[in-house]
């Protein structure tokens, strides 16, 4: 069974007078483990369409089932409990909570979902030891490098098990050897925890990386091709 | 986890909230203190008027004080105090006689009210006796063989029974009190000079120094001068129980002095057999008998007992006999209210302000909690508890500073000197020392806390209305 199931879905901007339409009619899936990228030029819809996977936007047409969930049937309330619940977000600028520690940002989402102390630790340790930051536990974002907080990042978006990890252009910010590193991580996590990755992006190591390389234009997906 | 990362981020910008908890400090600082500053002046007037002028409860006969006719007195006293006696929270019973009458030296006479006391039993319910001047004599003291009577300073002015004169004595305790050597060498020319009256001694003062000087230091030097011409007599005229005119020379034996010129002026103390037997009245009477109670708040629970109790008798607590004072204690609470919404409104405009900066600020961070699951509660709770903390810090810090000066003030007092004179006219002492009651500082940091709540909603409102995918892409 997909993870994700897209039918037939649109998503159009009321740009004053003129109707943007950022998805035309995409059809796709993801099944678990899949390490796909999402690519395309700027503008091609890469972001809209892992926003409306994500449940962070609502599409104007057709319909997106993820975990037996219609997306479009959600009120906005469940929508957050949804993506506490089944998805991992990873974004481009990292994104963390500033006053937290690294193992704090890690067990953050499994304190939402109200994980006993003890678990939790557990979880958190094994998180920042596959990240390679057994050692930061305790250091702030602010004394992280940009890939360090990347890696804590995708511990935080691992941390509750969700049903697939969305990355939006993860390596943006990065120099080379973070990336790789990241990279590496990442795709340890989705051989190791059969871990479904999502990504957006423009790099060209995420792509040589990929299994999976979906090419977006103009809203439409004109290349879904497999890539080992 | 959503108090520990609140408390986290209001130390993100230390310095802005640093300043807005010290304004907070300073706001709840200003309000408590000016608060207890005021309450100190109504509460020592209440103080005053219970323990040295009124007592908690009065019983007259039900006409005396729509007449003050001398025949108007209480029957069956014995079976008046028996019930005192019996009812709770009573603790000392006094009769007395009051009666209207002229006191009269050589050079003035002024309308008073004559009261006939029980010095030891008044000993027990009413301070007066702890403000006698020193040195005007002994009325609470050892029995004397003459006529005595106790009379206020500001009758004993009135009177000409006071006199002014720069001793020796004088300069010395003007040396001690720090006045200046150039004032006191002008003082020299008045040394050993007698001035009868009040007057004519602040004209001369006024004639040999400058008028900032004047100004200074009149009070200190009026205290230094002031001597009692010892042994001075009164004459004291009043109907006898047949309403036949009648009067004694009584010579002063104590001269009391209180923040109530009107009562200093008005009233006057002799010995109640004394004036028994002036008038004529017979042994046991009283016009009046004054109840103290084991404190201030059972007055309102015990006068209407006693009401009922007591339905042959005007009963009266001290609210009833000065309503204008009962009036003023209560508006005076309503108006800290007001005062202190002030303060809390101005304050919570501050926090709604750095609030909504902090949001402001963290729209992409607040968009990603969104994002990641933190659903709209916690998010509201966390800004909520951030101006929380804010108010209450400030809060906390300003009332420990509120109640560190206040206890200080309350030990030496703020001495208002300058507005003596028109203070003391209407009965409030010019030396205040703040107080306030525990009750007020938990009300006020309930308000407060209640404040932080109300000044988050805007700025957590805000907050709520991000989109979070338009959060995370703007910067």
């Amino acid at each position: 069974m997909a993870v994700v199931q897209i039918n037939n879905v649109y998503k159009a901007y009321h740009d004053t007078e003129v109707e943007v339409k950022a998805i035309n009619g995409v059809t796709l899936s993801f099944e678990k483990g899949d390490f796909a990228v999402v690519v395309g030029p700027s503008g091609s819809g890469k972001t809209t369409l892992l926003n409306l996977i994500g449940g962070l936007d609502q599409p104007t047409g057709g319909e997106i089932l993820v975990a037996g969930h219609r997306l479009s049937e959600l009120r906005p309330s469940e929508l957050i409990d949804f993506r506490m619940e089944h998805v991992g977000f990873v974004f481009q600028s990292y994104n963390l909570i500033p006053v937290l520690t690294a193992a704090e940002n890690v067990s953050f989402i499994m304190n939402l979902q109200k994980w006993p102390k003890e678990k939790r630790k557990v979880r958190t340790d094994e998180l920042l030891s596959s990240v390679g930051l057994s050692d930061r536990h305790n250091s702030r974002p602010s004394q992280l490098s940009g890939g360090q907080q990347q890696r804590v990042a995708v511990a935080r978006a691992l941390a509750t098990h969700p049903e697939f990890i969305l990355a939006d252009e993860p390596t943006a910010n990065l120099d080379s050897k973070s990336a790789e590193s990241l990279l590496d991580i990442m795709e340890k996590l989705n051989h190791e925890e059969q871990m479904t990755f999502i990504f957006s992006t423009h790099d060209i190591r995420v792509m040589k990386r990929a299994h999976r390389v979906i090419t977006l234009e103009d809203g439409k997906v004109i290349s879904d091709e497999l890539s080992f | 986890m959503i108090t520990e990362i609140a408390w986290k981020n209001v130390w993100r910008n230390k310095s802005r909230s640093l300043i807005v908890i010290t304004a907070v400090a300073i706001g709840v600082f200003a309000g408590v203190f000016s608060i207890a500053a005021m309450n100190s002046s109504i509460v020592q007037r209440i103080d005053a008027a219970v323990n040295e002028e009124l007592s908690h409860i009065q019983i007259n006969n039900k006409d005396f004080r729509s007449s003050s006719d001398i025949q108007n007195i209480i029957r069956d006293y014995p079976s008046l105090i028996t019930v005192l006696d019996s009812t709770p929270g009573v603790i000392n019973t006094t009769g007395r006689i009051v009666i209207r009458g002229i006191a009269s030296t050589a050079s003035k006479s002024t309308g008073v009210e004559i009261n006939g006391i029980d010095v030891e039993k008044e000993k027990r319910i009413f301070t007066l006796k702890d403000k006698l001047i020193p040195g005007t004599g002994s009325f609470f003291g050892a029995p004397t063989k003459f006529n005595s009577v106790f009379v206020g300073e500001k009758l004993a002015k009135e009177l000409n029974i006071i006199r002014y004169t720069l001793t020796q004595d004088a300069f010395l305790k003007l040396e001690s009190e720090g006045i200046p050597s150039a004032v006191i060498t002008k003082l020299e020319s008045l040394r050993d000079q007698k001035f009868p009256t009040d007057k004519k001694f602040s004209v001369a003062v006024e004639n040999i120094l400058a008028s900032s000087e004047k100004n200074k230091f009149i009070y200190k030097i009026k205290e230094a001068a002031w001597s009692y011409r010892e042994g001075s007599k009164i004459i004291l005229s009043f109907l006898d129980i047949n309403n036949n005119q009648t009067g004694a020379a009584f010579r002063v034996c104590g001269i009391f002095r209180t923040n109530n010129d009107m009562f200093e002026s008005l009233s006057v103390f002799v010995p109640v057999n004394e004036l028994r037997s002036l008038t004529g009245m017979t042994e046991g009477s009283y016009h009046r008998v004054i109840a103290k109670l084991e404190n201030n708040d059972l007055t309102d629970k015990i006068t209407p007992t006693l009401r009922e109790s007591l339905p042959g008798f005007e009963v009266l607590s001290w609210k009833e006999i000065q309503p204008d004072l009962a009036m003023l204690a209560d508006m005076m609470q309503q108006i800290y209210g007001i005062f202190m919404g002030i303060i809390l409104a101005a304050l919570a405009f501050g926090i709604v302000n750095t609030m909504l900066m902090a949001v402001l600020e963290r729209t992409r961070e607040i968009g990603m909690l969104a994002a990641i699951g933190m659903n709209r509660r916690k998010i509201f709770s966390m800004i909520m508890l951030e101006s929380v903390f804010l108010s209450i810090v400030g809060g906390i810090i300003g009332m420990i500073i509120s109640g560190a000066v206040i206890a200080s003030t309350a030990k030496h007092g703020i001495n208002l000197v300058k507005y003596s004179e028109g203070m003391e006219a209407i009965g409030y002492s010019a030396h205040l020392f703040p107080t306030i009651g525990v009750q007020f500082f938990i009300t006020t940091t309930i308000l407060i806390v209640l404040t932080g709540i109300l000044s988050s909603i805007y700025p957590a409102r805000k907050a709520l209305k991000l989109n979070p995918v338009e959060a995370i892409r703007g910067e």
